[in-house]
């Protein structure tokens, strides 16, 4: 497959899946439509964070400070703004944070970066909690104007689609390239004439614009926000675990990984929550130790080579089991008996 | 304000520093020796403190008959984890690098699995039960009995792994690793049993550091991590692999957090501990967290 070709593969693939989104509302029950609201959050969440940290394989934990930071932009502006700017508004002040918090830690690496962001995360969250229970004397904000929720519905749909659109664009981009190389080697790619500073932050404060505008949009979900549930440093783990388990470097397994989990979050997570949480973090372990690449590293060869192993085995199993091996096995002896009296 | 509140202050601090020094002296050992930033470090400390907590309340037994029990276990609990683990992400990683990020992520896995299963097991509600609350006059101050019987017993403690590394040949070979892993394997050092052990020893530690905090504090299954970034501030502060460093850390950082906690509020407390981790390592990377010569 040529380029042509696979850009042509993409887009048709994103059609595909924005028509079943779009026609969703149509005829789905509500509870179906929350799932695919929480599913095409995460589709934007792990999609744009892969866009930057997949690529470069700088591991942010960070996305909870952006969700958090267009979450209260939008608790502050929904009920006088406009929807539209308020979103775009929450937008850029996440991408401003992220410039910012960028050109303070992205000269690190590896899992200084990791901790670093998550730390700030928790630093945000600490300070915003402290100013509202000081300064405004409260714990929360209500949100009592709101957008109905089919408005929400297409904003965050259109946010998931933009999120993989940009992602099929920038791949293609000497942008795109950069990080690639910063990936593979930073150095290297600093030889050859990439301002890999400029790179990594403009990277960075794409990934926190989406996530800042997603957090904007699913404020007004609830009707009462405070910084325990928008700065939950879980909605960052849970966008990073997606895009691992689906294939942080590439393009659609982070969109499987978000449908996959967000049904196993809603069936699951009600009736045991605990045990949610338990199965992801083994899920995570077993990826990470066996399955590095993620599910869209999974080639057809792969299932096949496992799909006959197993029958290997089983049949293996079988004759052993049903007693054949042991008058088999009876039967040469016997034989080899007889062989010797002749 | 005068030198009693002064003194009171200060051992107060030296008390809760004691057992963020025990912490830290675990999660350094982890890391300074096989890079594994072990994040699920505060979760293993709530084992401890629950099982302490239950077998305490329902059978009546001594919680310093729970000290060698809960050792033992995590230390087997973390040999199997590292033998189901670590190792294998030690053979399949390429390079140290990769080996630290995938190593961080199976942590984070880690810190899942034993935060939700303790709440499973035991509940998500603050637990603690009584024991020598009686205060003692010390002369220049009254203190519980049982808080200063934690600081006896976690300053032990971090004497007796300094000791360990210091003093005997297992420790020699584990300082030999630190400093050089090529070079500890070149003169015979076994990595394969020293790495299972000694991250044994570090969850040991802090299952430890869970049993002395369940004598005198109220715990809940939240505090975990809060505990697991103390003790990473501890281990800037001391100094990376340094376990002299970690102790004195870890008895500076509950000093400097009771006289800050005097002087403003106690809700700033989660607030000052993540700005001095933050300040330290942007402003400090060097030198506080990584080898010597090594840049991070």
């Amino acid at each position: 497959m040529n380029s042509r070709q696979t850009l042509l593969r993409d887009v048709l693939i994103l059609f595909a899946f924005a028509g079943w989104a779009v026609a969703l509302p149509g005829f789905a029950s509500d509870f179906v439509l929350s799932l695919a609201l929480t599913c095409l959050m995460y589709v934007a969440l792990s999609t744009s964070w892969a866009l930057f940290c997949g690529t470069t394989r700088y591991l942010s934990l960070a996305t909870a400070a952006f969700f958090g930071v267009g979450a209260y932009t939008s608790a502050l502006l929904v009920e006088t703004w406009p929807w539209w700017q308020v979103v775009a508004l929450g937008a850029l002040v996440a991408a401003l944070l992220a410039v910012f918090m960028g050109a303070l830690v992205l000269h690190l690496r590896g899992t200084y970066f990791a901790i670093l962001t998550f730390g700030m995360t928790e630093l945000i969250r600490h300070t915003v909690t402290f100013y509202e229970s000081t300064v405004t004397g409260t714990v929360g904000r209500m949100i009592l104007v709101a957008p109905d929720s089919k408005t929400v519905y297409y904003t965050v749909l259109l946010l998931a689609v933009a999120a993989v659109a940009t992602s099929i664009v920038v791949r293609r981009t000497r942008f795109g390239l950069a990080m690639r190389g910063i990936g593979s080697d930073e150095q290297r790619a600093q030889t050859l004439g990439v301002d890999t500073r400029l790179v990594k932050i403009g990277g960075f404060a794409l990934t926190a614009a989406f996530a800042g505008a997603v957090g904007a949009a699913m404020a007004v979900r609830w009707t009462y926000i405070d910084p325990t549930t928008v700065f939950n440093p879980f909605i960052g783990f849970q966008t990073v675990l997606i895009a691992l388990i689906g294939g942080a470097m590439t393009l659609w397994g982070p969109l499987l990984a978000a449908i996959l989990f967000s049904i196993l979050a809603e069936t699951l997570r009600l009736q045991a929550p605990e045990l949610y949480m338990m199965s992801l973090g083994l899920l995570l372990i077993l990826f990470v130790l066996y399955l590095p690449g993620g599910l869209a590293s999974v080639r057809w060869f792969m299932l096949h080579a496992a799909w006959s192993a197993l029958r290997e085995g089983w049949r293996v199993r079988r004759y052993r089991w049903s007693g054949q091996q042991a008058r088999d096995e009876a039967r040469a002896r016997q034989r080899a008996r007889e062989r010797r009296h002749v | 304000m005068s030198l009693s509140t002064w003194i009171e202050l200060i051992v107060s601090g030296l008390i809760t520093g004691g057992i963020y020094a025990l912490i830290a002296l675990g999660l350094n050992l982890q890391y300074g020796l096989m890079r594994i930033l072990n994040i699920a470090h505060g979760e293993f400390l709530l084992v401890g403190a629950f099982l302490t907590w239950m077998v305490h309340t329902s059978f009546g037994l001594s919680p310093l008959l729970m000290l060698p029990v809960t050792f033992g276990l995590l230390l087997l609990l973390g040999w199997v984890l590292h033998r189901l683990c670590f190792r294998p992400l030690t053979q399949t990683s390429p390079n140290l690098d990769v080996f630290e990020a995938r190593g961080l992520m199976v942590a984070f896995g880690l810190m899942f699995l034993v935060k939700s299963f303790v709440t499973y097991v035991w509940g998500g509600d603050i637990r603690g039960y009584d024991y020598m609350s009686q205060p003692v006059n010390l002369g220049f101050g009254q203190f519980a009995a049982n808080k200063l019987l934690i600081f006896g017993l976690a300053l032990l403690f971090c004497a007796a792994l300094i000791v360990l590394l210091r003093l005997t040949l297992l420790g020699k070979g584990v300082r030999a690793l630190m400093q050089s892993p090529m070079g500890a394997q070149l003169v015979g050092i076994d990595t394969k049993r020293l790495h299972p052990l000694m991250f044994g020893i570090g969850l040991g530690l802090s299952g430890v550091a869970g049993v002395l905090l369940s004598m005198a504090f109220t715990i809940s299954p939240d505090m975990g991590q809060a505990y697991t970034i103390t003790a990473l501030i501890v281990i800037a502060l001391g100094g990376f692999g340094s376990m002299g460093g970690a102790l004195v850390g870890g008895l500076l950082l509950g000093v400097i957090e009771a006289i800050a906690m005097h002087f403003t509020s106690p809700s700033l407390k989660a607030l000052l501990s993540y700005l001095v981790f933050i300040g330290v390592l942007v402003l400090r990377p060097e030198g506080l967290f990584t080898r010597k010569g090594r840049k991070a």
